[in-house]
């Protein structure tokens, strides 16, 4: 059964004559453990399709199924859309966007600990997730004091607290050299490999996206091309 | 995990200085307060302390503190031989500006009967009441003497036998209590020269009326002013005395006023005090608004510097209840910690205030509950703007 389904998307934003169709046509699925990337220029949809995968935006047509459950059908929209998202989903941003008044170990727990989980559960996993990214010695360091690097990583840490079915990454590189983003797509293959999670990286950078599953190339709102691992 | 007090400790010297700003802005209400409820309680004060029955002064006037009233010193046994009075006191109370304790000032001269008549000086806090009919004084502290200090008043020299702490006037002013005669002789004794021009101003008004330089001489002594008046003569009654019949009887018979200590009270409170009152008091409505509205800004301020962070903590899926326990207990800490502190502060300078200021509990009490009322409405306005913050902003650069 595929992680994220996504059946004949369409959303449409204003209406009568100031209608502009984002998105039309979108059908695509991802399973366990793939690692699928979400290209395109600016203005062609990608954001739109992010916040409709993420639960955020209510597509006008369509229907999505997040592991087996349907989130949108036809302008139908789950109503605990949050929970769903804490369950289901990690969200790595471009920005990083950590609480700054958090440290990076507080970062993680927080994700846990509104899931349910205790805090002390909360803190050794946090700090087996910072172990495993490489930035246990930051653990106590608020982002102010983090690099741009060790602040992706504790975000992509706090996305994989709740061991989602699927992390959805926006522009995950867009702030870092060319090294450290490299390195930041690197964990996130090891990620989709090692915990079976899928994972969407929108992205502008086509440098970034070697060794990937499966890229799909958005323009005008509708998928262009999508080329396997084996065809490109 | 409580991301209230992990923001505060993340910025805590911020915090406090705000804090603190805010508790300069409680601090400030509260003296207000102090000083609406002092100005009150300073002029009442000695009306209270006196505990009389009646105040006998000048016919149609509302004396002896709200207007002035100059009555014959005799006058009060005109008034103990009263029907239903049991005591009659002359009792002078007269504001002056002299030089006393080495420096200009202003203060309220109180002349009493000392030999147990009304009006004595209360409050003392070092030394005794004044117990010899001459030369002897009774200060409060705000004038600066000490116990045993010898000061000048006129033409004598006054030891301080007593010192009082809050006796003052209406206007905040301290006391200074004589004996009637002392007291008379401070207010209309006057100087020889001044005695001289008077009686050069007396002689020529004789000489024009047409008196011969004989009847000129014998009539002189006769014009000499004298230290005859009191301002008011306070009545204590006798058990089971009918109130209404002693008064209508010395304003009819002896021609003069007499106010019960409710009225005098009331003379007080809708005259003199009255605009400085209801001054007192839109200034302190303004002050506790400025304050609420400051308070609301603030907590509107930190909630826009988070607003990043909520969108982003939606996003991760926290629910509402996360986001408006986050707004409410900082501005509860904002509110409880700026009350705190002003009141530390207003019970520090307390006092070293120039006035008398009255922090009555009751008062404190509401005011304070008045601006937490206030911060959590005011945080409303922070709590929805913090719940239509669309989960989106989190995303893009």
């Amino acid at each position: 059964m595929p992680v994220l389904s996504v059946n004949h998307l369409k959303h449409v934003f204003g209406s009568g004559e100031l209608a502009v169709t984002a998105l039309e046509g979108i059908d695509f699925a991802v399973e366990e453990g793939e690692l699928m990337a979400l290209l395109g220029p600016s203005g062609s949809g990608k954001s739109t399709l992010l916040l409709c995968i993420s639960l955020i935006l209510t597509p006008t047509a369509g229907s999505i199924e997040l592991g087996g459950e349907t989130v949108y059908a036809d302008g139908w929209a789950h109503k605990e859309a949050r929970r769903l998202r804490r369950e289901k989903i990690g969200f790595i941003f471009q920005g990083h966007n950590l609480i700054p008044f958090l440290t990076a170990r507080d970062n993680i727990m927080l994700s846990l600990e509104l899931n349910g989980v205790g805090r002390r559960q909360a803190r050794q996993r946090a700090d087996e997730l910072l172990a495993y990214l490489e930035v246990s010695h930051r653990a106590d360091a608020l982002p102010g004091r983090l690099s741009g690097g060790e602040q992706q990583r504790v975000a992509i840490g706090r996305a994989l607290a709740n061991e989602p079915p699927l992390i959805l990454a926006d522009e995950p590189t867009a702030s870092l050299d060319t090294e450290r983003g490299g390195r930041v797509m690197d964990l996130l293959k090891r990620i989709a490999r090692e915990r079976n999670s899928a994972v969407i990286v929108v992205t502008h950078d086509e440098r970034m996206i070697t060794g990937f599953d499966t890229v799909r190339r958005l323009r005008d709102g509708q998928f262009l091309q999508t080329l396997d691992r084996e065809q490109r | 995990m409580d991301l209230a007090v992990k923001d505060v400790r993340r910025h805590l010297g911020k915090f406090l200085a705000t804090i603190a700003g805010v508790g300069m802005l409680v601090a400030i209400v509260l003296i207000m307060n102090g000083i609406f409820q002092g100005n009150i309680a300073d002029g009442i004060w000695l009306i209270d302390n006196t505990r009389a029955d009646l105040w006998v002064v000048e016919r149609d006037r509302g004396g002896p503190f709200n207007e002035s009233s100059r009555i014959p010193t005799d006058s009060y046994r005109s008034v103990a031989a009263t029907p239903g009075v049991a005591q009659a006191s002359p009792f002078i109370s007269y504001a002056v500006q002299r030089e006393i304790g080495g420096r200009e000032q202003q203060f309220t001269i109180i002349g009493y009967d000392v030999f147990g008549g009304l009006g004595g000086p209360g409050r003392i806090v070092a030394g005794r009441p004044i117990r010899r009919a001459h030369y002897e004084l009774v200060a409060d502290q705000k004038l600066g003497l000490s116990l045993g200090q010898r000061v000048r008043l006129g033409i004598h020299d006054y030891t301080v036998v007593g010192v009082t702490r809050g006796a003052v006037d209406s206007g905040g002013n301290p006391l200074a209590y004589l004996s009637l005669p002392d007291a008379q002789e401070v207010l209309y004794q006057q100087d020889n020269r001044a005695l001289d021009v008077q009686r050069a101003r007396d002689r020529q008004r004789l000489e024009e009326a047409g008196y011969l330089p004989a009847e000129v001489n014998r009539l002189l002594p006769l014009l000499g002013g004298g230290s005859t008046t009191i301002s008011a003569v306070l009545v204590v009654l006798e058990p089971g005395a009918d109130r209404a019949a002693v008064t209508r009887h010395i304003e009819r018979w002896l021609y003069l006023s007499a106010y019960t200590t409710e009225q005098e009270r009331d003379l007080m409170l809708e005259g003199k005090l009255k605009k400085m009152t209801a001054i007192l008091g839109v200034f302190r409505t303004l002050l506790l608004i400025v304050a609420i509205v400051i308070i609301a800004l603030l907590i509107y301020v930190l909630t826009m510097e988070k607003v990043r962070a909520i969108a982003t903590l939606k996003i991760i899926g926290a629910g509402n209840s996360v986001i408006v326990r986050l707004i409410l207990e900082q501005a509860l800490v904002l509110t409880l910690g700026s009350f705190a502190f002003g009141c530390a502060l207003t019970i520090a300078t307390q006092d070293k205030f120039p006035r008398n200021l009255v922090l009555l509990p009751e008062e404190t009490l509401l005011t304070f509950i008045i601006m937490l009322v206030g911060g959590v409405v005011a945080s409303m306005t922070g709590i929805w703007h913090a719940l239509r913050t669309p989960p989106s902003l989190a995303l893009g650069g």
